[in-house]
Parts: C-alpha cells; sequence; structure tokens
C-alpha cells in the first residue's frame, strides 16, 4: 500500500517538479530509480507474499478490496485478511480480492496471509478511507419513452438509493445523442438524493428537432457527493444507451405536424423520406437543407413569424411530389380586459370581457375561457361560436341562493400558454335591470293616473329605482324618479298625478336599483289620454262693430287644450246691461264668432266655453269703446317673423292690453287676430304665421280700464319691407326746346311693399332704339340721376336740355327693401326756334355789314380803285384827230365824231417771263404811266411784248380809215399774268357765246386752236360781236393776229393777246411786221378783265 | 320544413356518405320496385344540363378561392398540390350509353359531394374566418345535391335503376392539416376538371 501511495504520489511530485526546470526533473528521476531498485531488493526477500491492496466502495458500507496475488500463487490459494486493530477479525478468501466492512476512520492495519502448503507468506498493508474510492454502480435506464407529438424525451431510471447507508446527494449526468453517428445533443446534469430507499426518478427533455427525423440515444450515469466519505468519489460508468426512433412507414413525411408555436421562436422540421428532396420552402421563403440520416433532411427557421389563419405552409419537394406540414404561430392568450360582472335579474350573472391582443390562432387553436367562482368552486366554459365575427366574450353563471359576494376568475388557455383575470362583486350592487314591459295606466281623476309595469327579476332582497318619463306633445319633457321595493318576478305599480285633463300623455319606465348601478333600457312608450275637466278659463274675446255700426260682432279665439280641458262643445254668448244679464245664443264649437245687433249702450258680453264636464269662467269685454282723442297714425317695421311694439306704462290701464291687427288692404271692420298682453307689459312682439313681408298690416293697440277698450296707438308697418313690385307710371307733361316737365303717379299700397322713400329719376340722351339706360347705379357719367326723396313732389321739371334731342328718361321709386322695377320713356325736345332765327340772321347781318363797309370803302376809294383797276381810257372824242365835224353829228352831243388829230397811241408793253409758272408775288401792277419807257427796250425781246393797245370806243358805225393816225397819248405798260388766271381763259367758243359781254376793252385773248375751221367761225362771229374789231379784214391782217394758226405753231405756250383796237388806232396796234411782234403767253386771264364792263355798268 | 331540411338531410347525408360504404353495390335490377319520395320533374334533363353548366361555371372560382385561401405555396405549385392526382375517382365516359352515363354521373356525384362535405368542414375549423369560401363550397354542395336527386330520379323514372353502387374519397378527419389542404386541393383541380368533360357529355 505503501508502494502504491509512492506510486500515486510521485507522479504528483513529478508534476510539481516540472515546474522547476528540466534539471531538477532529471535528478529526481535518478533518484525514484535508485529508490526502486532498493526496494525491488527487499522485496524480492518476500518473494510470494501479496501486494497492492485497493479498496473501492459502491454503497459506503462494504469496501471491496483486492491484491495482486504473487506470481507463483496457483489454484487453491487461500489468502487470510485480518485486520490488526480491530478486534482481529480476519476474512479468508480464495481469490485475490474481499469484502471487508467499511472500517472507520483512521488508519487500520491490514495483513494478507497467503497460506499454502509450505508456510505462510504475510504481508502487511496499511488502509485509511482516504485510500478507498466511492465509485457508484453503473444507473440503469429502466424505461425511455418518446412523445413524438411535443418531440419529448421521458427517461426513467432507479437510483438504488436503499444501498446507501444514509442522506446522500447524488449527481445524474444524462446525455442525449442523436443520428446514426451519435452526436452528442444534451448533456444534463439532474440532482436527486437518495434516502436510503430505491427511487425511480423521472426526466424529459424536448428536443428542438421532431423525434421522428433521427434516432435519439440516451445515457445516464452518477456521481455520489458524500460529504463525510475522504475517499476518493468518481462517476459511475456509463449506462447502456437507449434508444428512440421513428418507425417510418412507406409514405413521406413532414414533421412537426400542425404544431402551435410562438411567434419569433426557432423551430426546425425535418422531411422523413425516401425520396431525395430538392428544396424546401416556408411560404415563398426557400430554407437551406440540413441533411440528416439517409434521405432524411431538415430546415431550421429562425424568427418564425405570425401565421395567417390557416397556418404557415412549410414544404418539401421532390422530383416529383412536393410533401408538407402546417405550423401555426401566434401568441398566448393575453390577460383578460375590462372584466366585468353583473346581472339583469339577479338570478344570473353576466361576465364580459374584452381578450385583448388577438393569438392569431383560429379553430380548435382559439383561446377558450373558463370562468371559475371560487366561494362556491363552480365554473363555467366559453363556447365559441363557429363564426368569431363579432363575437361577444361573454359568460353567464348561475347565481347561488343566499350568495352575493363572488369572486371570479377568468382564465383564458390556448395551445401556446394561459392567462387569468380576476374580478370580487358584489352582485347586488350590479344590477342592470331588464326592459320593463307590460306597461299599463288607468285613471284615478282627471289629473292622476296609475302606471303599472312588469319588470322580471328576483328583486325582492332590494330596492329599485324607477324613472317615468311623462311627454305630452306641447310640454316638455318630465322625468319622474320612484322608489319601489322590489318584488319576485312580478309587476310594479304607481301612481302618477299633477297631470293635466284631456291631455295625451306618453309614459316610458326604466329602472334600476337603489345602489344605482345602471339604467335599464327605456320601455316601449305608452299613450294614454287623461279624462275632462270642466275648462279653466273663459275664451279670449274681441269685440268689432260693423261697418254700419249697427251689429256687434263678437269675436273669440278656441281654448288651448291646457285650458280646455276637453272637447269644447259650444260658447254661450251674453250681453247684460245695469246688471241685466240676457243670454243670447249658443254657438257649436266650430264657430267663433257671433253676431249682435244692439244699440249704442254700453253692453258687458260674456262669452263661456262648455264642455262635455262643464262651462268655463265667462270672458268680458264691453261693447263700446272709450274715445281717443289724441291718437297718432304711426309706423314701424318688424324684424322679419313679427313686430315689436312698445308703449309706455299707464297705471290707468286695469286690464290687458289688446294689439289688434289687419292687413291695412281689407275693408271695414278690418281684423286679422288680436294679442292679449298684461296690464303691466310696456311691450309686445307680434307674431303670427299669416303675416307676409311686403304687405302693410295696421296695429291698433287697446288699453283696457273696466272692460272697456280705448285705442291708444294706430301704427301701420311691415313685418319686412320689400322694393317696390312696380316702377311709378310717369308722363311727360310738357316739352320744350331745353327742359322737360314729367308728372308721375303714385304706386299703389299693394305694390309698394314699404315704405316709399323716393324715386329716382335718371335721363340721358338717347334714341329708341338705341339708347338703353344699363347699370343705373354704375356711376356712368353719362347719365344723370335726380333722387327725389320728396313724397309729395308729383312732378319734376328737367332743365338744360338741349333741343331736338332725343332723351331717354326712367323713373323708379325705392324703399328701404330695395329699388323698384323701373320705367323708361324717351323724350324728344323741340326745336329752338329762336336760335335758329338768330342763326340766320347774324349772317345775314354779318353780310350786309361787310357789303355795306365794302361799298363805303370802296365808296371813299372810288378814285383810288379806278385808277388802279380801271383807269380812264382816253376818250377818243377827245382825240382830235378823231375829231368829228359837229355838224355830221350835231344834235347827238355825247356823240362826237373822230377827230383826225394827232392821235398819240397807247403803248402796251407786256413783260414775260420765260417761266411758265410764274409766282404771285412776282406779279406786279404797274402804274399806267410809263415810267420806264427806256427800260422796256433794254428788255429782252422774248421778255415782254410790246401790244399795241387803244382805249375802247363807242362803237360806230361808219369807221373811217384815217383814225389810224389819230390817236390820244395815254400809255400803258402790262405785265403778263397769264399764268396767275390761267384756268379761267376761256376757250375761243366761249369767248364767241359772248360776244356782248365783251364789249368795251378786253383782252383779245386767244387760246391756241389747232383747227382752222374753228378759227374761220370765230372770226365769222366776231364780225358780229360789238366792241372793238379790226377794222379791216382779216385776210388781210392774218399776220399780225396772234391766235393765227402760225402763232400756235411757233410757240404752243406763249400766247401773245390780241389786242382790239380802234379802228384809229389799229394801226398802231398790230405793227407791220408779224415776224419782229413777240408772241403771246398763251390764254391768260387779265385782271383788267374785272373791271372791263364797270364803266359801262 | 327547413328544420328537416336542416337536421333531416345532413343526416341522411352522412350516413349515406359515410367513409368507406363498403364493396360496390349492383344496380338496382330491372324488374325492382323504384320509386321516388317525390314525383321528378318532367324535363329532368333540362335541370341535370343546367346544373351541370352551373356547376362547371363556378368550378374555377371555387378551385382559385380554395389554393388562395390555403396560403403559400399552393398558388405557386399548382401542379404538384393541386393537380388531379385522385386515384379512386369514378370513371366516366362520355360515349356511353344516357343510362350509362346517368350512373356515372350519380357515382361522380356522390364521390363529389361526400368530398366537399369534408372540405367544408376542414375549411372550416381551418380557415372560420374564408366566408366567400364557405359560401362558395355550399353552394356547390347544394347544386350537387339536386343534381344527385334529379339524376336518381332520371335513372329510376326512365330506366328503373333505384340504387347506384357507389364509392367515396378517402376521409381527412385523421389527417394532418396539410394533408387536408392538399387533398381539397387535388379534389377540387379534379372536380373542374371532371366536371367540365361531364357537362360536355350532357
Amino acid at each position: 500500500m505503501m508502494n502504491f501511495s509512492l506510486r500515486l504520489r510521485r507522479p504528483s511530485w513529478m508534476v510539481d517538479s516540472k515546474r522547476m526546470g528540466m534539471t531538477t526533473d532529471f535528478q529526481w528521476l535518478l533518484l525514484t530509480c535508485i529508490l526502486l531498485y532498493l526496494m525491488n531488493q527487499v522485496n524480492s526477500q518476500k518473494r510470494g507474499a501479496p501486494r497492492d491492496l485497493k479498496c473501492i466502495t459502491n454503497n459506503l458500507q462494504v469496501w471491496d478490496c483486492s491484491w495482486k496475488a504473487p506470481s507463483g500463487a496457483g489454484h487453491g490459494t487461500v489468502y487470510e485478511v485480518c485486520i490488526e486493530n480491530r478486534s482481529h477479525s480476519c476474512y479468508q478468501s480464495e481469490k485475490t480480492n474481499t469484502q471487508i466492512p467499511a472500517l472507520l476512520p483512521g488508519d487500520h492495519e491490514i495483513t494478507i496471509n497467503r497460506l499454502y502448503d509450505f508456510g505462510n507468506l504475510i504481508s502487511k498493508f496499511t488502509l485509511n478511507e482516504k485510500n478507498v474510492s466511492l465509485i457508484p454502480d453503473t444507473p440503469e435506464i429502466l424505461n425511455l419513452s418518446a412523445d413524438f407529438s411535443t418531440s419529448t424525451l421521458h427517461l426513467k431510471w432507479n437510483d438504488r438509493g436503499s444501498v446507501f447507508p444514509y442522506h446522500l446527494n447524488v449527481i445524474w449526468e444524462i446525455k442525449i445523442l442523436r443520428k446514426e453517428n451519435m452526436e452528442i445533443v444534451k448533456l444534463v446534469t439532474h440532482n436527486t438524493t437518495v434516502n436510503g430507499k430505491d427511487t425511480v426518478h423521472h426526466w424529459s427533455w424536448t428536443s428542438d428537432m421532431p423525434l421522428e427525423c433521427a434516432t435519439h440515444s440516451v445515457g445516464i450515469r452518477c456521481y455520489v457527493d458524500d460529504p463525510h466519505f475522504s475517499g476518493h468519489t468518481e462517476w459511475s460508468d456509463w449506462s447502456p444507451l437507449k434508444n428512440v426512433s421513428w418507425s417510418p412507414d412507406s409514405q413521406t413525411k413532414v414533421f412537426p405536424q400542425d404544431k402551435v408555436i410562438l411567434v419569433g421562436s426557432d423551430i426546425t422540421f425535418c422531411c422523413v423520406t425516401q425520396e431525395k428532396v430538392l428544396s424546401a420552402q416556408i411560404g415563398q421563403t426557400n430554407c437551406p437543407l440540413i441533411h440528416l440520416d439517409g434521405e432524411n433532411v431538415a430546415i431550421k427557421i429562425h424568427n418564425i413569424s405570425v401565421s395567417a389563419n390557416s397556418g404557415t405552409n412549410v414544404v418539401f419537394t421532390t422530383e416529383d411530389n412536393i410533401f408538407g406540414t402546417v405550423i401555426f404561430a401566434g401568441y398566448p392568450p393575453d390577460i383578460p380586459q375590462k372584466l366585468n360582472c353583473e346581472t339583469c335579474d339577479l338570478k344570473e350573472i353576466v361576465c364580459t370581457w374584452n381578450p385583448g391582443r388577438p393569438t392569431a390562432l383560429v379553430g380548435p387553436r382559439n383561446t377558450s375561457y373558463t370562468l371559475f367562482e371560487s366561494f362556491s368552486g363552480k365554473y363555467v366554459r366559453f363556447k365559441r361560436v363557429e363564426a368569431p365575427t363579432n363575437e361577444s366574450y361573454q359568460l353567464f353563471f348561475q347565481m347561488r341562493p343566499n350568495q352575493e359576494i363572488y369572486n371570479f376568475t377568468l382564465n383564458a388557455r390556448n395551445p401556446l400558454g394561459r392567462s387569468e383575470s380576476t374580478i370580487l362583486v358584489n352582485i347586488t350592487e350590479k344590477v342592470y335591470p331588464r326592459i320593463p314591459t307590460s306597461i299599463r295606466v288607468k285613471d284615478i281623476n282627471s289629473t292622476a293616473v296609475t302606471l303599472s309595469w312588469h319588470l322580471p327579476g328576483n328583486f325582492g332582497k332590494i330596492k329599485l329605482l324607477c324613472q317615468i318619463e311623462i311627454n305630452t306633445t306641447n310640454s316638455v319633457q318630465e322625468l319622474r324618479n320612484v322608489t319601489i321595493k322590489g318584488v319576485e318576478n312580478s309587476s310594479y305599480l304607481v301612481a302618477v298625478d299633477k297631470l293635466n285633463p284631456y291631455t295625451i300623455y306618453t309614459f316610458r319606465i326604466r329602472c334600476s336599483t337603489e345602489t344605482f348601478w345602471k339604467w335599464s333600457k327605456w320601455s316601449n312608450e305608452k299613450k294614454y289620454l287623461t279624462t275632462e275637466a270642466i275648462p279653466s278659463k273663459g275664451p279670449d274675446t274681441w269685440r268689432e262693430w260693423s261697418s254700419d255700426g249697427k251689429n256687434l260682432i263678437i269675436y273669440w279665439k278656441p281654448l288651448p287644450i291646457n285650458e280646455a280641458n276637453g272637447k269644447i262643445l259650444s260658447y254661450n254668448v251674453s250681453c247684460s246691461l245695469d246688471e241685466e244679464t240676457q243670454s243670447l245664443s249658443e254657438i257649436p264649437d266650430p264657430q267663433h264668432k257671433a253676431e249682435l245687433q244692439l244699440d249704442k249702450n254700453d253692453y258687458i258680453i260674456s262669452v263661456v266655453a262648455k264642455n262635455s264636464v262643464g262651462s268655463s269662467p265667462p270672458s268680458k269685454i264691453a261693447s263700446m269703446e272709450i274715445p281717443n282723442d289724441d291718437l297718432k297714425v304711426e309706423q314701424a317695421v318688424g324684424m322679419g317673423n313679427g313686430i315689436l311694439l312698445t308703449w309706455n306704462y299707464d297705471p290707468n290701464m286695469t286690464c290687458d292690453y289688446v294689439i289688434k291687427w289687419c292687413n291695412s288692404s281689407r275693408s271695414e271692420p278690418c281684423l286679422m287676430d288680436w294679442k292679449k298682453v298684461p296690464s303691466n307689459s310696456t311691450e309686445a312682439v307680434i307674431e303670427s304665421d299669416q303675416f307676409r313681408p311686403g304687405v302693410r298690416y295696421n296695429f291698433f293697440l287697446y288699453g283696457c280700464r273696466n272692460q272697456g277698450y280705448q285705442l291708444l296707438r294706430s301704427i301701420i308697418g311691415y313685418i319686412e319691407e320689400l322694393a317696390p313690385i312696380v316702377a311709378p307710371n310717369f308722363t311727360v307733361e310738357d316739352t320744350s326746346a331745353d327742359s322737360i316737365l314729367v308728372k308721375w303717379e303714385d304706386i299703389p299700397v299693394e305694390e309698394l311693399r314699404g315704405f316709399l322713400r323716393g324715386y329716382l329719376f335718371y335721363f340721358e340722351k338717347g334714341e329708341r332704339d338705341t339708347s338703353k339706360i344699363r347699370g343705373l347705379e354704375s356711376g356712368r357719367s353719362d347719365i344723370k340721376v335726380k333722387n327725389i326723396t320728396d313724397l309729395s313732389q308729383k312732378t319734376l321739371r328737367i332743365a338744360d336740355l338741349q333741343g331736338k334731342t332725343s332723351y331717354h328718361l326712367v323713373l323708379r321709386a325705392y324703399t328701404d327693401g330695395g329699388m323698384g322695377p323701373e320705367k323708361s320713356m324717351f323724350v324728344v325736345t323741340k326745336e329752338n326756334s329762336v336760335g335758329l332765327i338768330i342763326a340766320i340772321l347774324i349772317p345775314v347781318a354779318v353780310a350786309v355789314i361787310v357789303g355795306v363797309v365794302t361799298s363805303i370803302l370802296c365808296y371813299r376809294k372810288r378814285e383810288w380803285i379806278k385808277e388802279t383797276f380801271y383807269p380812264d381810257i382816253p376818250n377818243p372824242e377827245n382825240c382830235k384827230a378823231l375829231q368829228f365835224q359837229k355838224s355830221v353829228c350835231e344834235g347827238n352831243s355825247p356823240l362826237k365824231t373822230l377827230e383826225m388829230n394827232p392821235c398819240t397811241p397807247n403803248n402796251v408793253e407786256v413783260l414775260e417771263t420765260r417761266s411758265t409758272v410764274p409766282k404771285i408775288e412776282d406779279t406786279e401792277i404797274m402804274s399806267p404811266v410809263a415810267e420806264r419807257p427806256e427800260e422796256s427796250s433794254d428788255a429782252e425781246p422774248e421778255n415782254h411784248v410790246v401790244v399795241s393797245y387803244c382805249p375802247p370806243v363807242i362803237e360806230e358805225e361808219t369807221p373811217t380809215p384815217g383814225a389810224d393816225e389819230a390817236g390820244g397819248t395815254s400809255q400803258v405798260v402790262y405785265i403778263d399774268i397769264q399764268s396767275m388766271y390761267q384756268p379761267q381763259a376761256k376757250p375761243e367758243e366761249d369767248q364767241d357765246n359772248d360776244p356782248v359781254g365783251g364789249a368795251g376793252y378786253k383782252p383779245q385773248m386767244h387760246l391756241p386752236v389747232p383747227a382752222a375751221v374753228g378759227d374761220l367761225a370765230a372770226e365769222d362771229d366776231l364780225d358780229k360781236t360789238a366792241g372793238y374789231r379790226p377794222q379791216a379784214n382779216v385776210n388781210t391782217w392774218s399776220l399780225v393776229s396772234p391766235d393765227s394758226p402760225r402763232s400756235t405753231d411757233s410757240n404752243s405756250e406763249t400766247v401773245s393777246f390780241g389786242s382790239p383796237c380802234s379802228i384809229n388806232s389799229r394801226q398802231f396796234l398790230i405793227p407791220p411786221k408779224d415776224e419782229d411782234s413777240p408772241k403771246s403767253n398763251g390764254g391768260g386771264w387779265s385782271f383788267t378783265n374785272f373791271f372791263q364792263n364797270k364803266p359801262n355798268d | 320544413m327547413k328544420v328537416l331540411a336542416a337536421g333531416v338531410v345532413p343526416l341522411l347525408l352522412v350516413l349515406h356518405w359515410k367513409h368507406g360504404a363498403g364493396s360496390p353495390l349492383p344496380i338496382t335490377p330491372v324488374n325492382a320496385t323504384c320509386a321516388t319520395r317525390h314525383p321528378c320533374h318532367s324535363n329532368l334533363m333540362h335541370q341535370i344540363r343546367n346544373q351541370l353548366a352551373q356547376l362547371n361555371g363556378s368550378a374555377n372560382a371555387l378551385f382559385i378561392l380554395y389554393y388562395t385561401a390555403q396560403g403559400e405555396p399552393f398558388p405557386n405549385n399548382l401542379d404538384k398540390l393541386c393537380g388531379p392526382n385522385v386515384t379512386d375517382f369514378p370513371p366516366f365516359h362520355a360515349n356511353g350509353t344516357e343510362k350509362t352515363r346517368l350512373v356515372e354521373l350519380y357515382r361522380i356525384i356522390a364521390y363529389l359531394g361526400a368530398s366537399l362535405g369534408n372540405i367544408t368542414r376542414d375549411q372550416k375549423v381551418l380557415n372560420p374566418n374564408a366566408l366567400s369560401l364557405h359560401s362558395k363550397l355550399n353552394a356547390t354542395a347544394d347544386i350537387m345535391r339536386g343534381l344527385l336527386s334529379n339524376v336518381l330520379c332520371r335513372l329510376c323514372n326512365k330506366y328503373h335503376v333505384a340504387h347506384v353502387d357507389v364509392a367515396y374519397g378517402p376521409d381527412t378527419s385523421g389527417k394532418d392539416v396539410f394533408q387536408k389542404k392538399k387533398l381539397g386541393c387535388q379534389l377540387l383541380g379534379k372536380y373542374k376538371q371532371v366536371i367540365a368533360v361531364v357537362a360536355q357529355a350532357f
């Protein structure tokens, strides 16, 4: 044993020595070898003795000691083992081991004596508990079962606790291996205790993979933990493995099937198949395959999401088919919320709740509820309807007799878990009565009834609080609370008073308990008509005298239902005078007036309403009206739906005020309605459904004294003013050149629809077809507007108009309600004659004045004019050359014969410029006096033409050839201005047509005429004309005349004047040589023509 | 009457369609008594044709509604999950005599009626909120019941056949949910296929 100890210890030293270094190890190894050698030498002397004693125990009660037999020991050797320091107990054994009772702690000397034929060989050992090993027996699995539905293994084994002498802790180690290659998937320890008895232990384990997917094996070993045992304790050996496997049939299957799991958890699916699986997917998501034994495969899903109602499909696809399973991922039931328990009838308790979060599990996986009452120990289960839509979660619990306090626990459970909610209720305080039924009403009198109803429930121990709702068609809703002692399933009866007679009431009832929890729902309505009573008041009366003043018409209003107290059958009308009453007539109900023939005495008229029960108090009114002289008619406008009338307080008025009104367009007696207001009132709002906007009403306020009425105020008014409906009818009374007088008529009251506030008159210029006033309010500048607010004004004169102009007139009336329609008219103003006259006279006068002034000026300047424009032509008579003998023409003093005095020929010099269009400024009228005769000679020959010229002479019948030498000395110089008046030049024909006009001096203008025949004819005509003419045959003078064809040939633009000349001066006017005469500048017009005939005039 | 229809008729149908009703029964002999509970309509074949047309018209919609309600991957794997692989489905020969065709139609409708009952039951548990699917299944089952009655009337009146042996499909009550889904889908796929042929044949 010592050797054993040495052998045990030295390695540990060696282990320690390794820490010191290689050198130290070597020294120790050498020393050990030396010691071993020495020991061997010692033992060799004892060769043949037992050695290496070793003891173990598995139950702490018996030590099983063994030793090594000597090499020479054979069969039949007997060993005697003795424990020396005890009671020297010895045990003989033919084997090399023996069992000895467990020794007490401490060293014990053990001798093993080998008994054989030749002597004894004794070996001595020192044995201590510390040298004993505790190794439990190998445990044995009693049973290993598998729950495939939950993938759970159930292990069962016996702890064999009976072998141990006392209470011990035992540690079990269990290993789980999977697949054929025995992969350890789980190694767990399980602590138990042994207490001296054999005990069967159970242990379960749930696999993350369905057990069907692969073979699972389980092994177990144990370890006894004894704190009092000082020896060495070791694990037992592993038990033999137990296997669990699923026996697959030929069909391919996928596991787990129809499993319900929590959302978010991980799960493994496997497909047990003989076919090759190609792919796997959950829903639409493909998953990687995990290969198991054979063709089996698995997939692992992490954090699975919530499933639809029909679950999540997991499929494995093979070549030909798809196999799958369905998984239901959901939630455990939420804690039931708002759990409430109440009763309707104190017979049955209704508990309702809200399930909270949906579990996403339906059908058989849905949550089931159980309502458990702890005091009674009773429970009810929730039965789910098939279609859970709008499901109401409620359970009914039958009440227990004499139990008021209930402690309910509602348990919710589904495959994923459970939850619960509790409530403690005093059920008498949680009464929610049912609807009262069978409502009945009975009369007590005209103002009270009894009301009964039925209310199911065991309310015998509580009081009910009921509410009666009373409705009438006219009055407001009334609620009355009544407290009634509860009874068992019976009817309840209450009296309802303070009702009105002959009134239809609608009753309905709801109830609760005195310890209020909830009102029941309202019962059905029950209508009831109370009985009649005598009318409480007399009718509201009024009276009017007829238009002829002979009859008094009594009006009264039907009594309201709350005052009639029944159906009014008739009215009694009576009158009294001086306390003498006379019943006049009885009027049946539908009629509400009576006409009485009364004199002018002041009667008191009484009206009484009667129903089936009796008559009302009389309503009295005086027949005569109290006069009032101080009465004014006022105006008022209402508020759309009524009109407010106010008055001052009058203490003399002892009875009610009466306001009467009528439509103002109606004839007398005018009465639409009346209203009585208390005598202390000072205002009243008159409202009526008959009021219409735009209609004028008359309101009369009467004060009342001793049943006699006095008219206090008369008011005309409108509820609402509107715009006039018609335009004022207007005519034009007078029209002048600058004004129009317009006259219009009043608009009838019915069409005015408001108080007239004025007229608007528009006018503008315009014709009927073209003008139309548009946008009268737009402020057009061309439209003139007159606002006539003086309502008495019926005419309007529009002044400042234009004569003979069409005007468009528009007239419209307006009220506060708006503008009325317009009426238009077109009027044309008259012509302005004075202006016309003035327009004529002024030009005439101006012309006359101008003429007179001109005449005066001409007269005053006649000498200058004459000298300037019409100089004296030398009288041939003064020419001595032409002086005729007096004897010849004696007696004709003005006519003097041509005297053959030496005649100074008049020379006309025409200055001609070559310019074709001479300017007027260049024209110069020269004095007839030849001031610059020298210059004319200096002028170029083509610029001026010198024409011989002779003053006109009186045509003489016998020309004298000798007159050619005679002539005056006057000389005229002409400047050619033909171009200036060339358009007035007349052709030769015109001159021919006016031969007489050409008498006297006139320029002998000749326009170029191409036709020679015309020239000839002209010559013939000239012969017939008066005045100067050539004194010789023109044929012999052809070269002199500028109008000869040759002259036109020479220069067509420069036409020279012909110069008629007196016969006497003819020879001087026309030069003898045509070749040298300047050519005329064309057919111009000489200014001298203007005055040519003046002297003759 | 409604109570009778709601209570008795399903009971009779259940008894009549119970799974594994036994070996096929022979057609009633010609001389056997043939009586119907109610007088048959005069124009039975017209009604049968109309009912077949009605079923044919709604079969595809029912099929789509069904596989849609089963979730993925049913709609995308119709060939493998909903293929008409119903092995024990009664045969139909469109070119047979009217009597043969009516007898075969009777067997088919009886088979389909029982299967539809299973499907309806399963779907009410599995898809309690799929009300349109339930409605369609019920409507189809109703038409099938009428059609079955009319066919039987016709067989009885004209051919004196009072009873036809029928076979039913597998009961799905013990199967897992996926099998129920798959078998239902296969059955409805087969139904859609067969009813078109049958409607054409009549």
